[in-house]
């Protein structure tokens, strides 16, 4: 639950088992910062740890250019055992030649994403998150996908 | 559209069926044509397995014509588990080929004398003796009568040892393992004499726009080949959402009794991809190819893999995590010529009536123990022969519990088992399963998708919580008009085909300037017309409900402690369909508003 916003900092009420007030620095989406946000909580979060906890896999997000975004971005993330091992923002595709997954959205549908408007599920079925990858692995696996969705949306302060 | 071929086997005679123009429009074909046809027919006092109960196969306006998922095809008629409007939805290649061969139905009446089956080459039909071929299997009968027929390519429709011995849910089945599993209509056929019906055709299968078509037809197989869903089914079948669906507490475990199955991922289509799955096969012009290929261990033998309700049916429900077994199960299911989900389901209430000791040893013969594959195959086989137990299991559930005073206790509805997606995971489907025209069914409308996420902005059908109530039963409404239409062209569910795109296909095949809201409007029409067939046999709201087991909240997983609020949600579902909350028929003004005015007059006078 968001108790209280000020310009620069945001401050969040987990239900952690002690209750601790974290205080964050704003995660604005699209950026590099985000990105590093979303690393950052995805290697403290307990509960992504737990349900990703067998997921092997690094994936690259494009996100297509629509509206106010003229370029496409591209991100990368390498997902391991419930941690990020590593982040990238802009990276060379020749970089990671094979990806366990790319994922590709426009940028309407991702940030719908990101607010919550649109359900990850949705996404996925309807084809508005495209999948490449072994879709047996991601079926086994959606509810680390719905975990990571979680944590996205929980780090995401401002969408541009 | 090209006539049916009406033969009746008591006489022999055959004629040419021509459809009313009026009718070709406002029901297309498939399942929605098929109950305008037989709706004069299907009366309260017809016995499903007398001579005078007609058996209709028909084609869609798409079928054969290589649009997206559109090789099906659909057989129609009175159930005898249910006593109620009958389809069962078929792929394969048969379909095609009876379309090609100049007919876009088959519709039979009488009873031979004597077991015969039907040749159909072109338009020339001989009925042969077919007392050589009672007794055989399914994929035998087919081989038996390609050879007896001297053309390789033709294609055969079949009945085996169940349908023969009237198993009240037996199927029928067309080449490699299609079938068509629900509601008995392979008892019907068996009921004739008709032991197979094999087509040849060479004809050019007929389209209103085809320059329009093709090009529509391409770009929606082109986006289907890449959807989401579509991968996900090629890649690992339709037991691909297994580890989910148990994840949700969706996924009926232990005869529906359990929310949970930590096994599951022994028997998912995952872990037959990863083990045993050697190709994939696919219908006729279908991108997706959900069908599985398979070699075991033990042999060298390819066979078909089972898809997700054959997987679930013995799998979890009976506690079973042996994929193997779950091939083979299928596969004898298959050659008896029986629906797996009818057969697995009825099995799991045996199993559950011997463990409360409701039936003992001396009534099934063997030791009922949960997981036995030994004790499962044993009773699928007895229930083929119809021998001993088995001739009680063929029954279906819901007699079988009646018989040991335990209806109560079988997970079905109007006499159909109920399939493998329970509503304590999957809220809406309790109102596909409660309301749809055949019983308790999952393709009349397979709500489950969309509680899982596969909403339709055009179409109206909102995303809810999988777990809301009477709020979203407007929505399952749209959704049973949505997949009506899809029963009458004939396209199979797994194809997202968007509603812009199907009427526009819809449009070119048969020479419409459909809209959105016609096609929708049309689907409902389909959706009343099945309701008033029912009524008319004798349905009223009294049979739009669920069994005890549904209602009886799970102790663990992932849908622990919900139950669906039927009620509400009927009440809510009658309202929107305009239904009357008496006695759960169409109002008069609806049934008019939709253009079934003698219809109408036969429900309210």
């Amino acid at each position: 639950m968001i108790l209280q916003v000020f310009k620069g900092f945001v401050f969040k009420w987990y239900n952690y088992p002690n209750n601790i007030l974290e205080v964050r620095m704003p995660a604005i989406f699209p950026s590099e910062e985000w990105l590093k946000g979303l690393e950052e909580k995805l290697n403290s979060d307990e509960r992504y740890a737990e349900i990703a906890k067998n997921w092997e896999g690094d994936l690259f997000f494009f996100i297509q250019p629509e509206g106010s975004l003229k370029e496409q971005l591209t991100f990368y993330l390498d997902l391991w055992h419930g941690k990020c091992r590593k982040v990238e923002y802009q990276p060379q595709p020749d970089s990671y030649p094979t990806p366990t997954f790319i994922l590709t959205a426009t940028y309407t549908n991702i940030t719908a994403i990101l607010s919550g408007k649109l359900n990850p599920m949705t996404a996925m079925m309807t084809s508005k998150l495209k999948v490449k990858g072994s879709m047996g692995y991601m079926m086994r696996n959606v509810p680390t996908v719905l975990d990571f969705v979680r944590v996205a949306q929980d780090v995401t302060t401002e969408i541009l | 559209m090209q006539p049916i071929l009406k033969i009746d086997l008591s006489t022999g005679a055959t004629e040419e069926y021509r459809i009313p123009e009026k009718w070709e429009k406002d029901f297309l074909g498939g399942a929605s044509l098929a109950a305008r046809i037989l709706y004069e027919y299907l009366t309260p006092d017809l016995d499903p397995l007398s001579p005078d109960s007609p058996l209709l196969f028909l084609t869609g306006p798409m079928t054969g014509t290589s649009g997206p998922t559109t090789g099906r095809f659909v057989i129609c008629g009175k159930s005898p588990a249910t006593g109620l409007w009958a389809e069962s939805n078929i792929g394969g290649f048969w379909g095609p080929e009876l379309r090609a061969a100049g007919y876009d139905g088959l519709w039979i009446t009488g009873k031979a004398s004597e077991p015969v089956y039907v040749w159909l080459n072109g338009s020339r039909v001989e009925v042969r003796n077919a007392a050589h071929l009672m007794g055989m299997n399914t994929y035998t009968t087919q081989d038996k009568v390609k050879e007896e027929v001297g053309v390789k390519s033709a294609r055969v429709c079949v009945i085996g040892q169940a349908g023969e011995k009237q198993v009240l849910f037996a199927s029928i089945m067309c080449d490699h393992g299609r079938m068509a599993g629900r509601t008995g209509m392979g008892a019907v056929m068996g009921s004739k004499n008709l032991k197979a019906v094999a087509v040849r055709g060479i004809n050019e299968i007929p389209v209103f726009d085809m320059a329009k078509y093709k090009k529509l037809r391409s770009e929606s197989n082109r986006k289907l080949h890449d959807d989401n869903e579509a991968k996900v089914i090629r890649e690992v079948g339709t037991g691909g959402a297994a580890n989910y669906a148990e994840y949700l507490g969706a996924m009926p475990v232990k005869y529906y009794s359990r929310g949970s199955f930590p096994e599951v991922d022994n028997v998912s289509g995952a872990k037959m991809t990863d083990t045993i799955l050697v190709g994939r096969s696919a219908c006729q012009g279908c991108v997706i190819a959900c069908g599985r290929v398979v070699k075991l261990p033990k042999d060298a033998t390819k066979r078909k893999g089972p898809e997700h309700e054959t997987m679930v049916g013995f799998g979890a429900n009976l506690l079973n995590d042996n994929l193997e077994a779950i091939v083979d199960l299928g596969e004898l299911c298959d050659r008896y010529g029986m629906d797996t989900i009818s057969a697995s389901n009825t099995i799991g209430l045996a199993f559950h009536l011997y463990e409360k000791g409701i039936i003992t040893k001396e009534d099934t013969g063997i030791e009922l123990k949960w997981g036995d594959v030994d004790a499962i195959e044993e009773l699928v086989r007895l229930i083929g022969s119809r021998e001993g137990i088995g001739d009680l299991l063929a029954q279906g559930s819901k007699r079988f519990g009646a018989h040991f005073g335990a209806e109560e206790e079988a997970v079905q509805v109007n006499g159909l088992e109920v399939a493998y997606h329970d509503p304590r995971g999957v809220s809406g489907m309790a109102i596909s399963y409660a309301t749809s025209p055949r019983g308790a069914c999952h393709n009349q409308s397979d709500y489950f998708f969309v509680d899982w996420g596969h909403s339709n902005e055009e179409l109206g059908i909102e995303f809810f919580s999988r777990h809301a109530q009477a709020e979203k039963a407007a929505n399952v409404a749209r959704h049973q008009d949505w997949r009506s239409v899809d029963n009458a062209i004939v396209m199979c569910i797994f194809a997202n085909v968007e509603p812009k795109e199907k009427v526009e296909l819809i449009n070119a095949a048969c020479g419409l300037d459909w809209t959105v809201a016609d096609m929708m409007k049309f689907g409902e029409r389909s959706w009343n017309l099945k309701r008033a067939i029912n009524n008319r046999m004798g349905l009223t709201r009294a049979n739009d409900k669920l069994p005890k087991a549904l209602l009886t909240p799970f102790p663990d997983g992932g849908s622990e402690g919900f139950v669906p609020d039927i009620e509400a949600m009927l009440i809510a579902y009658y309202q929107h369909r305009g239904w009357d909350l008496e006695t759960g028929k169409p109002a008069r003004e609806k049934l008019i508003e939709l253009g079934l005015e003698d219809v109408a007059e036969d429900l309210w006078g």
